[in-house]
């Protein structure tokens, strides 16, 4: 089992979770209001005068054979629009109740 | 979920919604009434008193002043005037705009009774009046006829008055001009005297001849029948054979003593038409009717009315209200489709899309049809106001629209699904959206709070911009979104039809942008010549202001002159009439071919003629109607045809005096008036002032005409009785009075009735009986026992002179001295001019003269409007201030107020305009549209240094980046006012001023405010780093000090 978190632009919200339901991820937390800015490039998003834009972020917990393929349809959306903004990272779960 | 996100994901039934409003709204126009101006409630209220055989100073000093003084205590009286003459006094109370006339009535109502026991004995109750402009007429018919003329009353009564007074809403219908046929029994009283007999004995046989008496009923056998004795006559002609007296054995018939004339009334108006003698119809409506609704329901009816009447008789239209309000609102309804066309080609312009231009002008017709859902619901009515606001709501609707739509297309070129671009785009540009359109209700909500004359223009169209301003923000929160998310996708090609059209120009906005930024940067670094140049420019405007004129109301050519003539008192009714013929006939070569009609009327309007009795009316006056052909088919303006007119009467010597009035139908738009009064008790000395006034104000250039108020003493003959004389020979002054009155008036005798109709038989002296004073001296009267003597024997007749109606106002006695400004000349001319006449005439002691007119509504509006334009900045100020949560940055954005003002004044004066109540409105919308700039502008640089940029790289990346939107809205207004300013339809004269200021203004502040706001942005926030880099020196030195010496200072403490 693995976590994977998913910072994107507010924008994406219905792409990403049709991403979710095509890679057969059922469970996920939701974050639909979410501040940050990127290490490297990219506006922040605030939600404030100067940055308006907000973020928002999901966090899944699926299996590790679901992992790739989800990461790889998440790259190739965050190239198709890179103004936007989309990140996501994975890490191990090590219990679960 | 929020609007725009709830307005997005249910796209249909945020259209529906929108559906619903625009049926509504169309429906709502359908049943709106059509007039000129808003509907301006009464204000004025007469009292009218009459307290008969009292002479003018009788009534002043016995009615009118103890009235004046007890009414002068009504609260919100603006001024209390009154005219007292012969047996009447009439006081006219005016109340302060805004309050409620029937509250007033009663107030007046209670003062009234407090009152009453105070005045004479003699005096009837006060009668209360409210003055409607409900009253006046709303279509002056002219009838022609050549052979009818005897019979046109009847005809005219049956055929057509009836008839057009049977429509809905018509109030009356009354024929002036067409004398009624009476039946004169014309005595010889030479030969009455040698008979024995009287007027009164005649009279008298003829009403006992001319009866109709039921003798009861009567059996015979099984039947009743009645009885009747049919006495009437069945031609007057039967009446000469009456016996009037037997003398020797002989009867005197009714013939041998006099003469029975079947024939018209002896001293009725005369009509004329373009030269044939004929009548005129006068048509009233009912209080709160809809004008234009009746004009044409006449209209409608009248070819077939026509149709019932004798050949030669043909009705003509002289005056129809409908058609110049017709013709005012079509143009302004052009005015607005055009204004509508050029701000969609502005948006279409700048964006380079067909969509998205759509989105956007969908806005413009949905916000402006929500409006007459108010209208409907308010009880407003579609006029010139109500349109011109629509014409200025046109370019400010789009703005809105326009952001949401700039930021959704930004989302969308980002890579954002258009559903979710346009909720998110919308959320963020929200509140700058709702802020703005706060700042333009902080305009037009104070506009609603106005008083007086302009408030009663401004009310409804305040109300009516809140509505449109309103609804446009919700649209374009709501619609817009909606509309963006179906209609905009992410363009990845451009067709190639687009990229040839719009490729250059695209191109051209691009190098634009490049140039201003360039030209921005050269600014912001030379900083104190930018500020000077302005203020040189802004003070350059100023100057302007001193050959600007100014006049109260623009005044409009309705295509209408009307022109009084007074000959001198007691001319006779043919003089008059053969005077006015050959005055039409001049004019008629003339300007004949930009005239439609000439009509005039002369005479002594008969008693029963209401509207024509109230008019001024007598043998020695003449008034003339006179209708162009409309503005757009004539070269000359009305006006210039009332100049031409007021020569031509000037240089007849015989004429006494003159009234010409050119447009203005409805009241308003009429020649700028302007009113010297001249207060003061003795009669001879305010009249010498108003004289050397009249004389002096005929001097000056821009007068066109004096007028006097007060009338000149009216010759007459009185015949003064001698009462012991008149005792002695069993008479009393009413007796002795009746006798003269039933030989020179005529006594009514009885009615002669025939087809339902009656016509009076009077009995009177035969005309040539009654032409000199000694025909007069020798009527004989008959006293008690039968006993006559002669006039001259028991009294004396002698001339004299009646003083003229006494005029009060405020109490005084008052001669107003009006001068009539000439079209072209500023109302302020003629009031300074006015002002140094008095100053250096002569003026004795205890005379005052003040200005009122026009220039009184204009002081009373202008001090409003600026009052009114203070309350508008501070409130603007407010709503920036909160916005931006600064007090420095509000106050730059507002520096482009003085050059928006600025550029109205450059722009009357280039234009030739005067600075007018229009004009003055331009520049109260102007406070409102002109911060709008500036608020796009700082609200960007704010953001751009909160996103980590420099003071002028700010500066210059918002210049560049907001360049587009801010000409883009600019445009759209400005070309929305342009149909406006350069409109030559009928009543365009109204709203020019209006257009002209507007444009003006906003291109000057625009321009000012793309170079100044940025340069003075610059400015204070150099002031306000320098002064953080002092506060932060400070601290420093502070800190290293605490440093140096903190053990000192610790121990120091200790101790």
């Amino acid at each position: 089992m693995k976590a994977i978190f998913i910072a994107y632009d507010q924008a994406y919200k219905e792409r990403i979770q049709t991403l979710l339901d095509r890679g057969g991820c059922r469970g996920f937390s939701m974050f639909p209001q979410v501040q940050g800015r990127g290490s490297v490039s990219g506006d922040p998003h605030y939600g404030s005068h100067a940055w308006p834009s907000m973020n928002s972020a999901i966090l899944t917990i699926v299996d590790d054979a679901r992992v790739d393929a989800l990461l790889d349809a998440l790259h190739a959306l965050d190239l198709e629009t890179e103004k936007l903004g989309l990140r996501a990272f994975v890490w191990d779960i090590e219990k679960t109740i | 979920m929020s609007l725009y996100e709830g307005s997005v994901k249910r796209p249909i039934m945020t259209s529906l919604i929108f559906t619903a409003i625009v049926v509504m709204g169309v429906f709502s126009l359908t049943k709106l009434p059509v007039n000129l101006f808003p509907d301006i409630d009464t204000n004025t209220i007469m009292v009218m008193t009459s307290y008969s055989g009292a002479s003018a100073e009788d009534i002043e000093q016995n009615v009118t002043r103890p009235l004046e003084n007890t009414l002068n205590t009504v609260g919100n009286l603006k001024h209390l005037t009154s005219r007292s003459s012969e047996n009447v006094s009439i006081i006219t109370l005016e109340f302060e705009y805004g309050y409620d006339i029937d509250d007033l009535t009663n107030d007046v109502r209670d003062k009234l009774d407090m009152v009453k026991r105070a005045l004479p004995d003699g005096a009837t109750d006060p009668i209360i009046f409210k003055f409607d402009s409900d009253m006046m007429p709303i279509l002056l018919l002219s009838v022609q006829a050549d052979q009818s003329v005897n019979g046109l009353y009847k005809i005219l009564d049956e055929n057509v008055a009836n008839p057009l007074a049977r429509i809905a809403g018509v109030g009356s219908v009354s024929i002036g001009g067409a004398p009624e046929r009476e039946i004169y029994v014309y005595c010889d009283p030479v030969k009455l005297e040698a008979y024995n007999l009287t007027v009164e004995a005649i009279s008298n046989i003829i009403t006992q001849e001319n009866r109709n008496i039921p003798g009861g009923s009567f059996d015979v056998g099984n039947e009743t029948f009645p009885l009747r004795v049919e006495g009437e006559f069945n031609d007057p002609r039967e009446m000469e054979n009456i016996v009037v007296a037997s003398v020797a054995g002989s009867d005197i018939y009714l013939r041998d003593v006099a003469e029975v004339v079947d024939t018209l009334q002896e001293r009725g108006q005369m009509s004329f038409t373009n030269g044939v003698r004929g009548a005129t119809i006068i048509v009233q409506k009912q209080s709160g009717a809809n004008s234009v609704e009746i004009c044409n329901k006449v209209k409608k009816m009248l070819p077939e009315l026509e149709r019932n009447l004798p050949s030669d008789v043909h009705i003509g239209m002289i005056n129809d209200t409908s058609e110049s309000i017709m013709n005012s609102i079509g143009s302004l309804e052009e005015t607005v489709f055009f204004a509508l066309l050029f701000v969609v080609l502005v948006v279409l312009f700048f964006l380079g899309r067909w969509r998205a231009t759509f989105v956007i002008a969908i806005t413009i017709p949905l916000s402006l049809i929500a409006s007459f859902i108010y209208l409907l619901l308010s009880g407003g009515s579609l006029n010139i106001v109500s349109l011109s606001c629509l014409s200025i709501a046109i370019g400010l609707v789009v703005d809105d629209a326009i952001v949401v739509l700039e930021n959704t297309t930004t989302h969308i070129e980002r890579g954002a699904d258009p559903k979710q671009a346009a909720i998110h785009a919308t959320n963020e540009v929200a509140i700058s959206v709702i802020a703005s359109t706060l700042t333009m209700l902080a305009v037009f909500l104070p506009l609603t709070m106005v008083k007086g004359m302009a408030g009663m223009m401004f009310k409804q169209l305040g109300w009516m911009m809140c509505v449109i301003l309103t609804v446009s923000t919700t649209s374009a929160l709501s619609f817009t979104p909606m509309l963006c998310s179906q209609m905009l996708r992410l363009k990845k090609k451009r067709s190639r039809f687009m990229e040839r059209v719009y490729g250059p120009i695209e191109r051209f906005l691009d190098r634009f942008d490049r140039w201003y930024q360039r030209r921005l940067d050269w600014c912001v670094r030379h900083r104190g010549w930018i500020i000077g140049v302005c203020v040189v420019i802004f003070a350059a405007s100023l100057l302007t202001v001193r050959t600007l004129g100014t006049e109260f109301f623009p005044s409009s050519d309705d295509s209408r002159l009307t022109i009084k003539v007074w000959m001198p008192i007691g001319t006779r009714t043919e003089r008059s009439q053969q005077v006015a013929e050959e005055l039409a006939e001049k004019w008629r070569a003339d300007f004949g071919k930009d005239t439609r009609v000439i009509n005039y009327t002369v005479g002594q309007a008969s008693e029963d003629n209401t509207f024509a009795s109230m008019q001024d009316n007598g043998t020695h006056i003449i008034s003339y109607n006179v209708r162009l052909k409309n503005p757009s088919e004539r070269k000359v303006t009305a006006f210039d045809v009332a100049a031409i007119i007021r020569a031509d009467l000037g240089a007849r010597p015989e004429i006494d005096r003159f009234t010409v009035s050119a447009g203005g139908g409805a009241g308003m738009g009429g020649q700028s008036t302007v009113a010297f009064e001249v207060y003061g008790w003795d009669f001879t000395e305010t009249d010498n002032v108003a004289k050397m006034l009249r004389t002096e104000l005929k001097k000056e250039p821009g007068v066109a005409e004096v007028r006097i108020s007060r009338d000149e003493y009216q010759p007459e003959y009185h015949v003064e009785f001698d009462r012991e004389k008149l005792a002695r020979h069993g008479l009393n002054m009413s007796t002795a009075a009746t006798y003269l009155r039933n030989r020179i008036n005529g006594a009514t005798a009885s009615y002669y009735r025939e087809d339902g109709e009656e016509y009076d038989i009077k009995v009177r002296f035969a005309p040539e009986f009654r032409t000199s004073i000694q025909d007069i001296e020798n009527i004989l009267l008959y006293g008690s026992q039968g006993n006559a003597v002669r006039v001259k024997d028991v009294g004396t007749v002698v001339e004299s002179f009646t003083p003229p109606t006494i005029q009060r106002k405020d109490r005084q006695r008052i001669n107003t001295v009006t001068a009539i400004v000439e079209k072209g000349f500023p109302m302020s001319t003629v009031v300074e001019a006015g002002q140094r006449i008095i100053r250096e005439g002569d003026i004795p002691l205890g005379v005052t003269v003040g200005i009122a007119g026009d220039f009184e509504e204009q002081q009373d509006s202008f001090s409003d409007l600026l009052l009114l334009g203070l309350l508008i900045l501070m409130l603007v100020y407010i709503v920036m201030a909160a916005q931006f949560e600064s007090f420095s940055d509000p106050f730059i954005i507002m520096l482009s107020v003085p050059f928006g003002v600025g550029g109205v004044l450059i722009a009357l004066w280039l234009s030739g305009t005067t600075l007018n109540l229009m004009s003055a409105l331009g520049m109260v919308l102007l406070l409102g549209i002109v911060v709008k700039n500036g608020i796009v502008l700082i609200d960007y640089i704010r953001l751009c240094r909160e996103r980590g940029q420099g003071v002028v790289k700010a500066v210059v990346t918002a210049g560049r980046s907001r360049l587009r939107p801010v000409l883009m809205t600019t445009l759209t207004t400005i070309l929305g006012m342009v149909p406006m300013a350069v409109g030559r339809g009928e009543g365009s004269e109204l709203w020019r001023p209006l257009g002209v200021s507007v444009i003006g203004g906003l291109t000057l502040s625009t321009v000012l405010t793309l170079i100044l706001v940025p340069v003075v942005y610059c400015t204070f926030a150099g002031g306000q780093i320098k002064r953080q880099r002092r506060k932060h020196a400070r601290q420093l030195a502070l800190d290293a000090y605490w440093k140096e010496n903190k053990s000192k200072h610790i121990k120091a403490a200790k101790k």
